[in-house]
């Protein structure tokens, strides 16, 4: 199951990495940091911030006051997500506080960190979990980097969303 | 609904009806040279039903499960999403609903407006009625932001910019920029994009439509691919999304077959790149999200079609398929039909919508060969509702239309007896199938060419 995912994400143009520990996961996240970063509650990761800030890397985390008027500065976002449908290839992604919508949609960069206990087979799996979970305000279900085929019915990437989803496997 | 209805907007294809207007688009090469690109969709629906066979049953029954109690659903949905504190307007005409967006926007102050592609707000013309009360009204999805642009309307309800080539698109995007731009999709995508950007953020309100709204949650689903339709729902301060009465469903659940059976057939995806399920406005403690949730119910004469023989046309989830496979839609194209929705779902939906004020004339231009039924994911019988709509609504009386009525009712009138049918059928092999004033009608049609001895007469010689 976890290989159709991976297979699923990349034909969506996805880069995905992983399995990984929480060690090599961090470090994984670290490597992809370049300019300023938004990283939200929910990525499963102990000391992050910490880790990225460590590396030189300037952070924007959402108790920031000035969270809204930097993020549009901002170069990766990192989040996490609550479940992720291996076939057809979807992350989903619940809006908490402490977990803002934009930080996967504003960035060029979105950088995704999916647990494997978190992925199920397809989209019937997803719906039956769905159903037991209190609904956020905002799931979105992302497949891959932001697209069109207005353009004479031919894929280009990267409209209005981030133009790479880097995705990284938490084991 | 006349003027600022159905056809109130946007350069359509020259012509006084659909025949003329489709023979323009025929003759338009460039035009023509763009429709080639529907190629690209053609085998879309087939492959995807052909994968998953029982999908479309599954859709069908869930679709029609909705319609036996439309109004008890949309009741449930209503009372969901009140409690999940958003705010529900019912518009019964596209006036109503033009209005209560506009009272909201000036309430609210609001100088400029993003809107998500939806096929409800331009069956309201709600962009021009915005624009009209001096609010900018940006359409923010690629194609109809070129569509904008240019001063037209979508021609596909999916590719809404499917009638132009890439120079063409080039041309619309640099007469904007104000520069030259190079004809190539990265470059014009990187330029919208940066443009789009500094709307988004400025945006005051956000408008969408709504694909799917489960009644048992009161969730909103939009599926996008690009990333505006989550812009608009995430940026403004307010949201404000229509639905027409037929987006409802039963279940969040009935999601896991409808989403990618919708996507299937409308872009060939497994499943589109975004899919945002909305349950309410922002909560304490978010940082993004409208702070105000609404949702504009539209009903513009669909309650008057349950229980009739057009119920399933609200079975449509909007898909486009029927559009791609169609033999006249792939050679005039959406502006021809010079109406909101084209295409085979667009024939029917045009003269129902309107009450049969307008595209009266849309269901005689068809070749009858549902190839539209074929591909629907719900099975709607569209080749069945076009051949209803022209009992309807009967053509205007000519001497080509008397004639032909004449020799139909002649030739029932003759094979009504045998006599007769033994004296026409006898006639036919004498001429082949041949006789005089048929030009017009074989010009396009192949006239079965009889057998040499009629199969009464093989019987009695061989087993009589």
């Amino acid at each position: 199951m976890i290989d159709t995912f991976v297979a699923r994400l990349e034909a969506n143009a996805c880069t995905v990495v992983g399995p990984l520990d929480v060690d090599g996961a961090r470090a994984a996240v670290v490597e992809r940091a370049s300019g300023v970063v938004a990283c939200n509650d929910d990525v499963p990761i102990p000391d992050l911030v910490a880790a990225l800030r460590g590396a030189g890397t300037d952070v924007l985390t959402s108790d920031n006051p000035m969270w809204s008027e930097r993020l549009a500065s901002v170069a990766v976002g990192v989040t996490g997500a609550w479940c992720a449908v291996a076939e057809p290839a979807a992350i989903g992604i619940m809006a908490a506080p402490g977990s803002p919508r934009a930080t996967s949609l504003v960035p060029p960069t979105h950088v995704c960190v999916v647990r494997v206990a978190d992925v199920v087979a397809n989209l019937d799996d997803a719906f039956a979990r769905l159903a037991s979970t209190p609904l956020p305000s905002a799931l979105t279900w992302v497949g891959g980097p932001s697209r069109t085929g207005d353009l004479e019915m031919i894929l280009t990437l990267g409209v209005h969303g981030p133009r790479a989803v880097d995705v990284i496997l938490l084991d | 609904m006349t003027g600022h209805g159905m056809t109130g907007h946007g350069i359509t294809t020259p012509g006084r009806d659909f025949r003329e207007r489709g023979a323009h688009a025929v003759a338009d090469t460039e035009l023509q040279h763009a429709l080639r690109n529907l190629d690209r969709r053609l085998r879309t629906a087939q492959e995807s039903a052909t994968a998953h066979p029982d999908w479309k049953d599954r859709a069908a029954a869930i679709r029609r499960e909705t319609l036996r109690d439309l109004d008890g659903w949309l009741d449930r949905l209503e009372a969901k999403l009140t409690e999940n504190g958003v705010q529900v307007h019912r518009a019964a005409t596209p006036e109503e609903a033009r209005r209560i967006v506009l009272d909201l926007a000036r309430a609210r102050n609001a100088k400029t407006v993003v809107k998500s592609k939806s096929m409800a707000t331009e069956e309201i013309d709600l962009g021009n009625a915005l624009e009209a009360a001096g609010i900018r009204s940006i359409e923010t999805d690629l194609g109809e932001y070129i569509v904008q642009l240019a001063g037209e309307r979508p021609s596909h309800m999916i590719t809404p910019a499917i009638h132009k080539t890439l120079p063409q698109i080039r041309d619309v995007l640099a007469h904007e920029a104000g520069k030259d731009l190079p004809v190539n999709r990265e470059a014009l995508t990187a330029w919208t994009r940066e443009r789009l950007r500094a709307e988004f953020l400025r945006a005051d309100l956000g408008i969408t439509g709504v694909n799917f709204a489960a009644a048992d949650t009161g969730t909103l689903v939009l599926v996008t691919n690009e990333g505006n339709g989550r812009f608009c729902t995430t940026v403004p301060r307010v949201h404000i999304a229509v639905m027409p009465i037929e987006k409802v469903v039963p279940r969040l659940a009935d999601l896991s077959v409808l989403l990618p059976l919708l996507t299937s057939h409308a872009t060939g995806q497994p499943l589109t790149n975004y899919v945002t399920m909305l349950t309410g406005p922002r909560r304490a403690g978010e940082l993004d999200g409208p702070d105000e949730l609404h949702v504009v119910i539209l009903d513009n004469r669909r309650s008057a079609l349950l229980g009739t023989k057009y119920e399933e046309m609200l079975a449509c989830i909007r898909c486009g398929a029927c559009l791609n496979v169609c033999p006249v839609y792939r050679n005039v194209s959406g502006h021809a039909y010079d109406a909101v929705y084209s295409g085979p779902m667009g024939k029917v939906l045009t003269p129902l919508l309107s009450g049969g004020a307008e595209g009266t004339d849309l269901p005689y231009g068809s070749s009858l060969c549902h190839a539209c039924s074929d591909a629907c994911p719900v099975k709607i019988p569209l080749g069945d509702l076009i051949i209803e709509l022209r009992a309807d609504y009967p053509a205007a009386s000519s001497p080509a239309r008397r004639g032909r009525r004449a020799a139909w009712n002649a030739w029932a009138r003759a094979w009504s007896t045998p006599r007769g049918y033994r004296l026409t059928t006898a006639a036919a092999r004498l001429t082949r199938g041949r006789a005089p004033g048929l030009g017009a009608w074989t010009r396009t049609r192949v006239i079965p060419r009889p057998a040499r001895e009629p199969f009464r007469d093989r019987w009695a010689r061989e087993r009589g």
